[in-house]
């Protein structure tokens, strides 16, 4: 197993230097030349050659390239064209506010999800099945900032309950740190709770049906073991391999929803650093984006090769 | 101890209602063993799901009691109902792997209806459940006990279900063709088994087959099923012996036997009746070869004292056998001329070794290291002859009859087909091979392409070998269908058009339509019921003697592989243990093998 | 249900519903310059934030323009993107899964590792990415989009393919002596393309909502477009004032996305309810 997840990082690290040169490799062609934003639109052009080949923007790509791999591991991220201050703390500090929203987040999507798609497929073609199963099929169709819209117009403009934006530190005391946050959390969890649900669902009702589940039945098992017991563990796999996964597109969503309601976390810097040009924080946020959501798909295998006994305990005897 | 009375059934199915079981009548004395025989459609399974109170929500009790003792199931309160199942009854299921939690350890599965049902505490159920697996023959049940069912071999696991079952100490044991899925070696095994706690327990035993060796062995008693009717019951020995109805008498003439070599098998032509809307007379009607005009009425179940059959004419039929299949007339009528060696084998080897590619370190499970599916293996066929291969699961005979196709790449050695070396060209240039050998599948599901008519699935080769003008392809399949027995019109038909048997004629005809030498057939029966099989079988026959085809016959079964090579060779873990003329191997075999092979072979011969 | 008795059955409420809906609205969006009953950009100071009423019958936004016309020209952009997305990562990525699936090896290797990479990033942000270093514009939206969802429709289009190859006629064609190009293109894709058409119907639904997030966020279609999701993000700043000028054309996009999502899933059960349990995408 140690060796599995070994490798597992091996190959992750693989991913995230593609990904950088993806990314670095796509914003090279950004049009917007730096040198221009630190001089002016007006600067003389010999003192734009000379800023330029200072700043190493006149070497082969591929030499820039590695230059700014070799910093970024450093740690050396360098620094913001927009605010002049150094990427790596501000990226971290959005990436500390995302982690809370998204966390958040996926904490209700988990147990809330989850348990109503249980719910659901034991109620399998009656009243309750049937309406959760429609109100997930809105969940998933209904587009992740409308909802925000709808959360916006309905507490904040009409009940007034919570404001539509903005963000308290938590030094502020736990309630002007919370209230923020409920709005945001909720849309993200309306956004996301259908995906989760309905496979739970569809996973609890296949496993009901299978052959061992008709055994234990045939055993005369009260019906709260067969499903407890026998069924839950089986039916969860595909469900918690699932949210895992689930955690990386949550930090995908998380940039539409940051921007409605302008919370300072990574989603929102990376739309502000496309808007601005301001290149490094793009290229810092993104991999930083890359490498978490890499993670999750590795805790999601790594979940999947601990429950399920069959790669656990090693391969079939003769 | 178990009695069905008067028991119907009936399914609501996307297609309509459809009645399974019609008046059903059974018993089974206490302490006596009832065999449920019928093929697919017959209403086994459902008489086993209906004893155990188990019926699925489609299902509908239409009228009929079952009794456990004086206690009628469905009358019973859900909760009754459900104490009674693995106390008074307990369900052998027919697959060992999906009928078993992957995520449970097998020791507690085992023992589960020890703790909900008797009250045993975790511990002690736990030690039961080992005691019952070293009852069931497992060695080392302690350490079995703790692992996890993905880690058992099929016999093993089956082993352990019996263990399951028999836990709560039932007074019932219903099995539902328990050992179709085991190989016969092991089969038999369970079968001792079986007996051995039957006698130590007293049971009482439901055991639900299509195995009639198997029925000989274990049953007491038979019961015949046929489209949802019990349609003949008695002693097991004299059903056997002088079967009364149709039915049974054309099975038992279906059945390759060892040491009873017919020319050609009796089919039963025809299909099952539509169950949706039963014929009111004799469901048996439009296939046998008895039927007079008073087979359209009702057919009560005549009782002739310890022998029940459903059948107007049992009495005057008593003692005729079913009609052999007339044979075909031959176009000489010399002896099947055997010529020099088609295909030749030698040191073939085939290794499955790890997954390749730098990414394969990547997954969690590690392949084992090789394993040779086919070791060195030296074979030669020639024309017109047939090679029986004959193997149980893991032997490698189709991966061997694969690789002689090259349809997978040998690690080693060379083969030759016709004279030509086939193993050192790449496979773009094995076209001429191609047309001169060819290959049937198993699975007639899934050996035709669903998108294709019979007209293009059997017009591609012909096309593609160019072996005649677009014009005259259509006369081309045409004569194929001839060939085959299937009539004309069946070349505008889909693949879900048509019958297991029929599909698998399908399979034939493709296979025949680039005019090959030499055909592997790779359990082209397996997969059929017997009554269809028989058909296929003589089909195989007859085209082997008019085209003088040369056929690698590959099966796991003995009787039907014996029946039809000139050849036996037999396999097992990749190595070819004995190679003889069929005779020779059935009756006095070398190998201890073979020999272990063909003594577990369930008989229907009697002494 | 095999191919000719599908034809034959009754369709599910829920396909029916499916039709009806998205028919609808492509309908409306084909027709819309000739049933929009106001000019959609034509600026007007006198009639701004006008809510829902008899001539405007939903209302208009801070510029006066009539937020229904607007909305129905916002559908054809909709639809183009949905449709114009998809069949980029339909064209790309069934061919990239169809050889992955069935050639194996390094071939396989190689497409699916790429696929990881672009997979390693959330769709929104590789978007985002995409789209940085040009100019906004709706066709590079949509080419964006495309592009994102390419590693998902490859694998799909693999384990298809994947699953089919292991099927015994397959192995007949090898027998024909039939060459690669044949086998994945008569035998493999007809047998392949319901679960890809069933997937590409739901992908359009995605295709959409990306989109117009997108356009949300700046990075598509530009003003005066009446694109849905520039839309709402210009009525932002008026939800206190005017709600309606944002939720109308989030309303619509529900309902279209609900229309798509009816419609496939009622296509799946109706091709092959089998399916579900064959492939694991």
């Amino acid at each position: 197993m140690a060796a599995y997840i070994a490798r597992r990082l091996v190959l992750i690290a693989l991913v995230l230097v593609a990904v950088s040169i993806l990314v670095f490799a796509i914003t090279t062609l950004l049009p917007a030349n730096v040198a221009y934003l630190i001089l002016g639109p007006f600067a003389p052009p010999d003192q734009v050659q000379a800023l330029e080949h200072k700043l190493g923007l006149t070497d082969p790509v591929w030499q820039q390239y590695l230059r700014w791999a070799g910093a970024f591991l450093r740690g050396d991220l360098g620094e913001s064209t927009l605010m002049n201050r150094p990427v790596a703390p501000l990226v971290m500090e959005a990436l500390g506010h995302s982690l809370v929203l998204a966390g958040t987040a996926f904490a209700l999507i988990a147990v809330i999800g989850i348990a109503l798609g249980v719910i659901a497929a034991l109620r399998h073609g009656r009243p309750l099945d049937h309406t959760v199963s429609i109100a997930t099929y809105l969940g998933i169709a209904v587009p992740e900032f409308f909802w925000a819209i709808v959360v916006i117009v309905v507490f904040a403009v009409w009940l007034g309950w919570l404001p539509a934006s903005g963000y308290e530190p938590f030094s502020a005391g736990f309630s002007a740190w919370a209230k923020p946050l409920i709005a945001p959390t909720l849309t993200l969890v309306f956004g996301h709770l259908a995906h989760v649900s309905r496979l739970t669902r569809s996973s609890m009702i296949e496993v009901m049906q299978s052959p061992y589940v008709m055994a234990a039945r045939a055993k005369g098992l009260p019906e709260r073991v067969v499903v407890l017991h026998h069924a839950l563990r089986n039916a969860l796999l595909p469900a918690i391999t699932v949210l895992a996964l689930d955690f990386g597109r949550l930090m995908g969503g998380i940039v539409v929803v940051e921007t409605i309601f302008a919370y300072p976390g990574l989603g929102r810097l990376v739309v502000f650093s496309i808007q601005n040009r301001d290149i490094p924080t793009l290229q810092a946020a993104i991999l930083l984006v890359a490498a978490i959501y890499a993670c999750a798909n590795l805790v999601a295998d790594l979940l999947y090769a601990f429950l399920n006994p069959k790669i656990r305990f090693g391969r079939d005897a003769a | 101890m178990l009695t069905i009375d008067d028991l119907t059934v009936r399914y609501r199915t996307l297609a309509g209602e459809v009645e399974a079981l019609s008046s059903v009548s059974l018993f089974t004395r206490k302490g006596s063993t009832l065999a449920l025989v019928g093929e697919s459609g017959s209403g086994k399974s459902t008489i086993a799901l209906a004893a155990m109170g188990l019926l699925p929500a489609e299902a509908q009790v239409a009228g009929g009691r079952v009794l456990v003792g004086d206690d009628d199931i469905l009358a019973m309160t859900p909760a009754a109902r459900r104490r009674l199942r693995g106390t008074r009854v307990s369900l052998v299921f027919q697959d060992p792997f999906s009928v078993l939690n992957p995520s449970l350890p097998i020791g507690s599965q085992v023992g589960e209806t020890l703790v909900y049902h008797r009250g045993l505490s975790r511990a002690e159920a736990r030690a039961r459940a080992i005691a019952l697996l070293d009852e069931v023959g497992i060695v080392d049940p302690a350490a079995v006990a703790r692992r996890y069912p993905h880690e058992l071999s099929g016999g093993m696991r089956q082993r352990a279900l019996i263990a399951g079952a028999l836990a709560a100490e039932p007074e019932l044991l219903i099995l539902d063709e328990p050992t179709t899925a085991l190989d016969v070696t092991i089969e038999a095994q369970i079968l001792k088994l079986l007996e051995t706690l039957r006698a130590k327990r007293g049971l009482t035993m439901l055991f639900i087959t299509h195995n009639l060796g198997v029925v000989k062995r274990i049953a007491d008693e038979i019961a015949v099923l046929y489209a949802g009717q019990v349609v003949e019951h008695g002693h097991t020995s004299e059903v056997l012996r002088s079967p009364m109805h149709p039915y049974t008498k054309g099975l038992l003439a279906a059945i390759p036997r060892i040491g009873a070599r017919k020319e050609h098998l009796a089919a039963i032509p025809g299909r099952l009746p539509d169950l949706r809307d039963p014929p009111a007379g004799c469901r048996f009607q439009s296939r046998c070869p008895f039927a007079t005009p008073d087979s359209a009425l009702p057919q009560a179940l005549l009782d002739l004292g310890d022998r029940w059959v459903r059948c107007s004419s049992a009495l005057r039929l008593r003692d005729t056998i079913w009609p052999d299949d007339p044979p075909t007339p031959r176009a000489t009528e010399q002896k099947r001329e055997i010529g020099k060696p088609l295909v030749e084998a030698e040191g073939l080897s085939k290794s499955f070794g790890r997954r390749a590619g730098l990414f394969g370190w990547l997954s969690p499970s590690r392949q084992p290291t090789e394993t040779y599916a086919v070791s060195n293996v030296s074979v030669s066929i020639a024309a017109g002859e047939v090679l029986g291969l004959v193997g149980e699961s893991g032997s490698g005979k189709t991966t061997l009859g694969r690789t002689l196709l090259r349809l997978i790449e040998p690690t080693s050695g060379t083969i030759r087909i016709a004279g030509e070396t086939v193993t050192d060209r790449p496979q773009r240039a094995l076209k001429p091979m191609r047309r001169a050998a060819q290959i049937v599948f198993q699975n007639p599901d899934s050996s035709l392409n669903p998108r294709k008519t019979v007209r293009e699935l059997i017009g591609r080769p012909i096309a593609r070998f160019r072996l005649a003008a677009r014009a005259d392809i259509p006369a081309r399949i045409d004569a194929l269908l001839d060939l085959v027995r299937l009539p004309r019109h069946y070349a505008d038909r889909y693949p879900h058009q048509m019958s297991g048997g029929e599909k698998q004629r399908i399979g034939i005809a493709r296979a025949l339509a680039t005019e090959p030498r030499f055909i592997v057939c790779d359990e082209p029966v397996s997969a059929l019921d017997v009554s269809v099989q028989a058909a296929i079988i003589n089909l195989l026959a007859d085209l082997r003697d008019r085209l003088s085809v040369a056929y690698l016959f590959i099966s796991h079964d003995i009787s039907v592989v014996a029946h039809l090579a000139d050849r036996v060779a037999v396999m097992h873990r990749g190595e070819i243990v004995e190679i003889g003329p069929a005779e020779a191997i059935m009756e006095s075999p070398q190998h201890p093998y073979t020999r272990r092979l063909l003594d577990a072979v369930p008989r229907l011969d009697f002494p | 249900m095999p191919p000719e008795a599908a034809a034959r059955a009754p369709l599910s409420p829920q396909l029916q519903a499916g039709l009806i809906i998205v028919g609808v609205i492509v309908l409306l969006g084909i027709l819309a310059p000739w049933i929009a009953p106001h000019p959609w950009d034509t600026i007007s100071m006198r009639t701004r934030f006008l809510p829902p009423n008899a001539t405007y019958w939903l209302g208009t936004d801070e510029y006066g323009r009539d937020v229904l016309s607007r909305l129905l020209i916002g559908t054809r952009l909709s639809l183009a993107m949905g449709l114009g997305a998809t069949a980029i990562s339909l064209a790309i990525g069934v061919p990239i899964g169809l050889a992955a699936g069935y050639f194996r090896g390094w071939v396989d290797e190689a497409l699916m590792r790429a696929a990881d990479v672009l997979m390693a990033v959330p769709p929104i942000m590789l978007g985002l990415l995409f789209l940085a270093v040009t100019p906004p514009a709706l066709w590079k939206t949509a080419l964006a989009v495309g592009l994102v969802y390419i590693p998902q429709i490859a694998r799909l289009a693999r384990s298809v393919t994947l699953s089919l190859a292991n099927e015994e006629f397959i192995q007949a064609a090898r027998a024909r002596a039939e060459g690669a190009s044949y086998i994945l293109f008569r035998e493999i894709l007809p047998n392949a393309w319901p679960p890809l058409i069933v997937e590409a119907s739901l992908r359009v639904s995605y295709a959409i909502l990306l989109g117009s997030a997108l356009s949300f966020l700046g990075l598509g279609a530009q003003p005066p477009s009446s694109d849905w999701g520039l839309m709402i993000a210009e009525a932002r700043s008026f939800l206190d004032r005017a709600p309606w000028i944002a939720l109308a054309p989030g309303f619509a996009m529900c309902l279209l996305v609900i229309g798509i999502n009816l419609l496939g899933d009622g296509a799946r059960e109706r091709l092959d309810p089998r399916l579900k349990s064959r492939i694991a995408a």
